[in-house]
């Protein structure tokens, strides 16, 4: 039982990294703009194809080829990392102008619409060339599962929790101890008070877009040898994200990183129980923060003076 | 003008010479998915085998002394695009048999045209049952199969089961799809007919990438073997976390599993563990390997060799039928398909392959145990599938 205890733990642990990736690239984008992209299911989609591809024209194939293990090296795993950052990053800077912009400041909820289609359009691009077969993406670290206390582990699911807990306390230390960070908070706080300063907000803002959507092109690329590369994925993981973000506290970076992980773990310990109840417990749990602390558990009630 | 009327009344005549000689050829069919959905593979391979066969019947003389033309449609997996190909094939091409589709949904979207329009269809690939019972009850239905059923599949994976597992300890785990669901229904109805009752019955999500809880629980009930029911890419997904628990049962899955997805996802030497249901392989016989070989020139990535051989097999039924009825007339060809003797086939001679009642060519005992090697897949063979006997398959 403690083997199954810590085996369900680890893979929780996994899933629930890639969740609060996908969840920090919510709450940036939240704190500065008060909106976000609810197509970040579909830019980690687009950001797995984007690796998957660039490994397979790294080793010489046509970008829809086959990928043998031996010719997925961490080298060429982190040259498709740099790739997927920088087309993650520009299309991060077209969601924003394309989606968000034309809405920013208006009433109702026009670029809810807006990013949704937005990334439904990537999605449909990525099944018109990719296809709608899932691509194997073999793990640069092999697929031989490593035995820790008894439980198995693939070393990708090492890799996925040590990078994305990496980026999170990098992200951490920028915006509490950086001028960028600073400035990031500024903006935040008010964006009118942000420009008297000299801040130069849509810079800031631009910055916050191109930072949520390399989140979630890091994420498709971490968790592609693990799901495979499928157009489809998007949507569950993007939703699970969100969740956690909401549970954890969109208005906080470390609230929505606690909030992933929370919802890795409770999904596989409630699977060890009852597989059927993984998604009711999650949900009900999500009802239970509104209605108790409606800010998430670690976000910070805003009192808007009127 | 004049040179111009000539030109046209040339041109006319030339197009009724040709569309005389166009309709002494007998057309057929063949409509599935080579491109769009998982299931691509599947309609590609089906493709090859349709088109030698129609190769091999044309080397013999035709049929009736005609030549037979292929009428080849991709339906990228979506029914919309699936019912224009059969409204085209049927009305315009004018086809006198269809062969397809690789989606069961695709089939169940159009099964009303050549039922109306008195078209035989003989399915290769699609597995849904109610494509060959829909109408059933009708004067003549014109639905025919040469497939996998299902709840066949379920009857082997089941008898395999019972006489391998020692304390008859058996676990079913499936997707919480519709075919998954479907697949626990039967296997547990299967096994209750042999008096085995399932130590435990787990389901999993198909997207799911961890699956280690359900299989712990499976292990803890001490099953021994364990059926599998999901797509290639979550049974697959089982298997990996099998390997993650350090749990190996034998584990049975069923024909999806040939996918090529399925190796690539597990690796070669875990991939080697499934045994699953096929209804041939290419080392059955010298006839398979031979088709194996020509379906490969063309399509040399190939895995899913049943289907190649089913449709090969569904064209020759196509083809002893219109020679019986000594007709291309659909009601006559239909009415002859239920009626057939000593057709030879590659994955067997059939012999009264349909009745008016059965329109299912192929069941568990055309069905063989199978698993990969490699790239390719092989027959599986070991004391428990030597010493089956008909009465074990219940169904």
């Amino acid at each position: 039982m403690a083997v199954s205890i810590l085996q369900a733990m680890f893979s929780g642990l996994a899933l629930g990294s890639i969740y609060a990736l996908v969840a920090l690239g919510f709450n940036i984008t939240h704190n500065t703009t008060k909106t976000f992209n609810f197509g970040q299911g579909e830019f980690l989609v687009a950001g797995a194809f984007i690796a998957v591809s660039t490994l397979l024209l790294l080793a010489g194939h046509d970008f829809k080829g086959t990928l043998q293990q031996a010719e997925v090296t961490l080298a060429r795993y982190g040259l498709s990392l740099i790739a997927t950052v920088v087309i993650m990053g520009l299309l991060g800077v077209v969601v924003y102008y394309a989606a968000i912009r034309p809405f920013i400041g208006q009433p109702g909820l026009a670029w809810v619409m807006s990013t949704i289609g937005f990334g439904i359009i990537i999605q449909n691009i990525a099944l018109a060339i990719w296809g709608p077969s899932p691509m194997v993406m073999p793990s640069p670290l092999g697929s031989e599962v490593l035995r820790i206390g008894g439980a198995g582990v693939l070393p990708q699911e090492i890799l996925v929790l040590c990078v994305s807990i990496a980026l999170m306390l990098c992200l951490d230390v920028v915006m509490r101890r950086t001028r960028l960070g600073k400035a990031v908070r500024a903006v935040a706080q008010s964006s009118t008070a942000a420009t008297l300063m000299g801040i130069n907000v849509t810079a800031i803002v631009v910055l916050a877009f191109v930072v949520s959507a390399s989140l979630a092109g890091i994420a498709g690329l971490l968790i592609a040898p693990i799901t495979t590369a499928s157009v489809f994925m998007g949507l569950t993981l993007a939703l699970k994200a969100f969740s956690s973000a909401i549970v954890g506290g969109l208005s906080n970076p470390r609230g929505c990183m606690l909030g992933g992980f929370l919802l890795g773990l409770i999904e596989a310990m409630v699977g060890l129980w009852h597989a059927e109840l993984r998604e009711i417990s999650i949900f009900l749990l999500i009802i239970f923060v509104l209605v108790l602390k409606p800010e998430g558990l670690l976000g910070q009630r805003v009192v808007e003076k009127v | 003008m004049n040179w111009f009327k000539g030109f046209a009344k040339t041109a006319i005549a030339a197009a009724v010479v040709s569309g005389t000689a166009y309709a002494q050829d007998i057309k057929i069919g063949y409509n599935a998915d080579m491109s769009g959905s998982g299931v691509a593979e599947l309609g590609i391979s089906g493709r090859w085998g349709f088109e030698a066969a129609i190769e091999d019947i044309n080397k013999a003389g035709g049929i009736l002394g005609r030549k037979v033309v292929g009428v080849i449609r991709d339906d990228l997996g979506t029914p919309p695009k699936s019912i224009q190909n059969m409204t085209e094939l049927i009305d315009n091409e004018k086809v006198s048999a269809v062969v397809g589709p690789a989606n069961s949904g695709n089939a169940l979207a159009w099964l009303h045209l050549p039922q109306q329009k008195k078209i035989p269809v003989v399915v290769p690939i699609a597995t849904g049952s109610e494509i060959t019972t829909r109408y059933a009850n009708d004067a003549q239905n014109y639905l025919f199969r040469i497939s996998m059923v299902d709840r066949e599949q379920s009857a082997l994976l089941a008898a395999y089961a019972v006489k391998h597992s020692a304390g008859k300890k058996i676990a079913v785990l499936a997707d919480s799809t519709g075919y998954g669901q479907g697949g626990t229904k039967d296997a547990t109805a299967i096994l209750e007919l042999h008096g085995v009752k399932p130590v435990a019955v787990e389901k999993f999500g198909p997207k799911d990438t961890d699956i280690t809880s359900q299989l712990s629980k499976i292990k803890a009930a001490g099953a021994d073997t364990v059926i599998v029911y999901g797509l290639a890419d979550g049974t697959a997904q089982v298997l990996r976390s099998m390997e993650k628990i350090n749990y190996l049962p034998t584990t049975l899955g069923a024909w999806g599993n040939l996918s090529s997805l399925f190796p690539k996802m597990t690796g070669a030497k875990l991939s080697e563990h499934l045994i699953m249901a096929a209804s041939t392989t290419e080392d059955t016989n010298a006839k398979t390997k031979a088709l194996g070989e020509r379906v490969r020139k063309n399509f040399p990535t190939l895995t899913t060799f049943p289907c190649a051989a089913q449709s090969y097999d569904s064209v020759m039924l196509i083809a002893a039928a219109m020679k019986q009825a000594n007709s291309t007339d659909g009601a006559k060809v239909a009415a002859a398909l239920e009626n057939l003797q000593g057709v030879e086939g590659v994955i067997k001679t059939y012999n009264k392959p349909f009745t008016k009642t059965m329109h299912e060519g192929l069941n568990v005992n055309d069905f063989y145990l199978a698993r990969w090697k490699g790239d390719t897949v092989v027959k599986f063979e070991d004391s428990v599938t030597k010493g089956f006997q008909p009465a074990d398959f219940k169904k």
